[in-house]
């Protein structure tokens, strides 16, 4: 009797409490499936700073996932390499230092690189040009003098400049694919990937990471920045554009949303740079003047191949902005930004109306 | 009697229907997710004292439902109906132990019903931030509370004037 | 209304307001407490420094080489490095989850761990 008194006081707490527990334990099953971020950064891969970001349930299986990426990254950083022999290892190094001697037996990976810059050189109307090494080290060893001791900062000679650039042939490279061998058949010419080699190492490691069912992952390789999917919920991988204003309080020109398989990458004169008599000259050499680029503080890049995404930022740096904006507006799924010295933002038509966020 | 009763809990039904209809189109716009005026109770309060408690749950629960499908979508009905099922169990005690008047069995009616949906919410939406709401709910229920259960005794009057269960 | 109406709206209100007051107070003390900018070397973390204190602290490595970290108005950033390229003394501050700066001569990373979050999962640079 009792109990039926309070009965109908009882209910209502009854059907709360039964409510609470269906939430709690419908949560605690489903809980098994949830997806954390991570983040794993290293910087022993391409002299650069490596970032992924992925979702996995605990933290051992991001790190498998962070590894296998890493493993592939460090591979394609040995053959790639142009300053650094690794032992058993024949990589862009072997072939530099072989030039004019004999051809080398390289790993596929070489030559699809190699092919794939030489195309791009015709694309981009010579304006990454992998056989410019000779050109390119004379600036290095400049730079890297200058950067450590600004009072011994000087320009390369000139001179020495147009001679070097006497050897910057791309049809002196000699493949031999039935071999696998490359050959540089001019003694004093060099390779320097450096604007191929990581974005096409990006892609290829992105391929394989897909092939083996890895999702959601966004890669940024020294800023050169990839995405296999979406973020975990579906939503869009959001990026920041650096600001070439690197005084300024605000981090990042424009936020960016990519979808799967579009990558971003900046090129500027904000990073790697040194000074000559008060004057900056950066890293991007271009091949017509043998002098740094100075056109713009950065120009940024979307695209769908990471690859491309790398040499069509050096090239439009190395360009004015009605070349580039023409060269973008001719391809399909490239769009471009253009950061001028003064700070004045220009655009390609789809680059804001496809990604920018506000 | 009993179709006499039915009638009045159909009445009900409707009236508390369109109190949440208004409640729905007039969001209380003070930035606080969840928080509502709650005029709905006023159905539920008036049906509580004339017709008593069984009642007073059937009423809640098929409003609740009603809304539900009609407005909004299950997770926003889990919310309702756990903020109602809590709201009701504070209101049937505070009732029974008789030394509250219908204004105060209301504000307790209006600040467990926002206890019970911060509860849900939080356990849903896995965000202890949504706590930080709490106090600010508790407030605006006790002053909706107040009003309600003011009102809700004049109508409650007034029905009994007209009508015997 | 009753006399205990009015006793219980008041003790509610009163709790209610107590519950604010009390959260504001832990609120203060640990959300802005929450961000702090991790150093590591070589993937050691060497030490962290909240965000919500203002210091200069020089960070020197075993080879002589150093950064000097600074926070201050919740931001941070390195004011000063012996390493070449002069990236990390160049690169903006810092202060959302998960922004980096980074000294690759010096194997070196500044990370925001806490804090607020900017809802970018990546920058160029």
């Amino acid at each position: 009797m009792k109990i039926k008194k309070y009965l109908s006081v009882i209910v209502p707490l009854f059907l709360f409490i039964a409510l609470i527990t269906g939430i709690v334990i419908y949560r605690s099953v489903s809980e098994q499936g949830q997806q954390i971020r991570y983040t794993a950064t290293f910087l022993d891969v391409f002299d650069t700073r490596t970032e992924i970001v992925g979702f996995a349930k605990n933290k051992d299986e991001f790190a498998k996932k962070a590894q296998l990426i890493k493993d592939e990254l460090i591979r394609y950083n040995q053959l790639y390499d142009i300053y650094n022999d690794y032992p058993g290892i024949n990589n862009i190094k072997t072939i530099n230092d072989n030039a004019g001697i004999k051809p080398v037996k390289v790993d596929p990976e070489i030559i699809s690189l190699i092919e794939f810059s030489i195309d791009t050189y015709y694309e981009t109307d010579g304006a990454v040009n992998i056989a410019l090494g000779s050109v390119l080290s004379l600036w290095h060893k400049e730079r890297m003098i200058g950067m450590d001791d600004p009072d011994r900062a000087k320009l390369p000679d000139y001179d020495e400049l147009k001679k070097a650039a006497c050897h910057t042939n791309i049809n002196d490279i000699v493949i031999d694919k039935d071999n696998s061998t490359v050959y540089l058949s001019d003694p004093d010419m060099s390779l320097d990937v450096g604007s191929t080699g990581k974005g096409y190492a990006v892609q290829r490691v992105l391929e394989y990471a897909r092939e083996k069912g890895l999702d959601n992952i966004l890669l940024s390789l020294g800023g050169n920045i990839s995405c296999i999917g979406t973020r975990i919920d579906g939503t869009c991988f959001r990026l920041g554009i650096q600001n070439p204003d690197m005084d300024s309080p605000e981090q990042y020109v424009e936020m960016v949303d990519i979808n799967d398989g579009e990558c971003v990458v900046s090129s500027g004169d904000y990073q790697r740079y040194y000074y000559v008599d008060g004057v900056r000259y950066c890293h991007i050499i271009d091949p017509e003047t043998l002098y740094p680029a100075d056109g713009f503080a950065s120009v940024s890049i979307i695209t769908d191949d990471s690859g491309l995404a790398d040499s069509y930022s050096t090239a439009l740096y190395t360009m004015t902005y009605e070349e580039g904006l023409e060269f973008v507006s001719k391809r399909d799924n490239v769009e471009a930004m253009w950061i001028m010295h003064d700070g004045t933002k220009k655009y390609s038509e789809g680059f804001i109306r496809k990604y920018v966020k506000k | 009697m009993k179709s006499k009763r039915i009638a009045f809990l159909g009445l009900f039904v409707a009236l508390a229907f369109v109190l949440s209809y208004i409640e729905f189109m007039l969001p209380l716009n003070i930035g606080i997710p969840g928080a509502k005026i709650g005029i709905a109770n006023l159905a539920v309060m008036v049906t509580l004292y004339t017709v008593g408690e069984k009642n007073a749950i059937a009423l809640s629960i098929i409003r609740v439902v009603l809304v539900g499908l009609t407005f909004g979508n299950i997770s926003m009905m889990m919310y309702s109906l756990a903020g109602a099922a809590l709201s009701l169990f504070a209101m049937l005690l505070a009732r029974r132990i008789g030394k509250f008047s219908m204004t105060g069995v209301s504000v307790l009616g209006g600040v467990f019903h926002n206890v019970g949906q911060i509860i849900v919410a939080m356990l849903v939406l896995e965000t202890k931030s949504l706590f930080y709401y709490l106090p600010f709910l508790i407030i605006v229920g006790t002053i909706t509370g107040v009003i309600i259960g003011i009102v809700s005794s004049l109508i409650t009057t007034r029905v009994k004037k007209i009508m015997t269960f | 209304m009753k006399k205990n109406d009015i006793i219980l709206i008041a003790v509610i209100l009163v709790m209610a307001i107590a519950v604010l007051l009390g959260m504001r107070i832990w609120q203060k003390s640990s959300t802005d407490g929450d961000a702090v900018a991790v150093v590591t070397i070589d993937g050691n973390v060497y030490g962290q420094y909240p965000l919500s204190e203002d210091i200069t602290e020089k960070i020197e490595l075993p080879d002589g080489s150093y950064n000097i970290l600074s926070i201050s108005d919740s931001y941070a950033s390195v004011i000063e490095a012996s390493c070449p390229d002069q990236i990390c003394v160049h690169h903006n501050h810092i202060k959302y989850q998960g922004e980096t700066i980074v000294c690759l001569p010096n194997k070196l990373v500044v990370e925001i761990h806490g804090g607020e979050d900017n809802g970018i999962d990546g920058s160029t640079y």
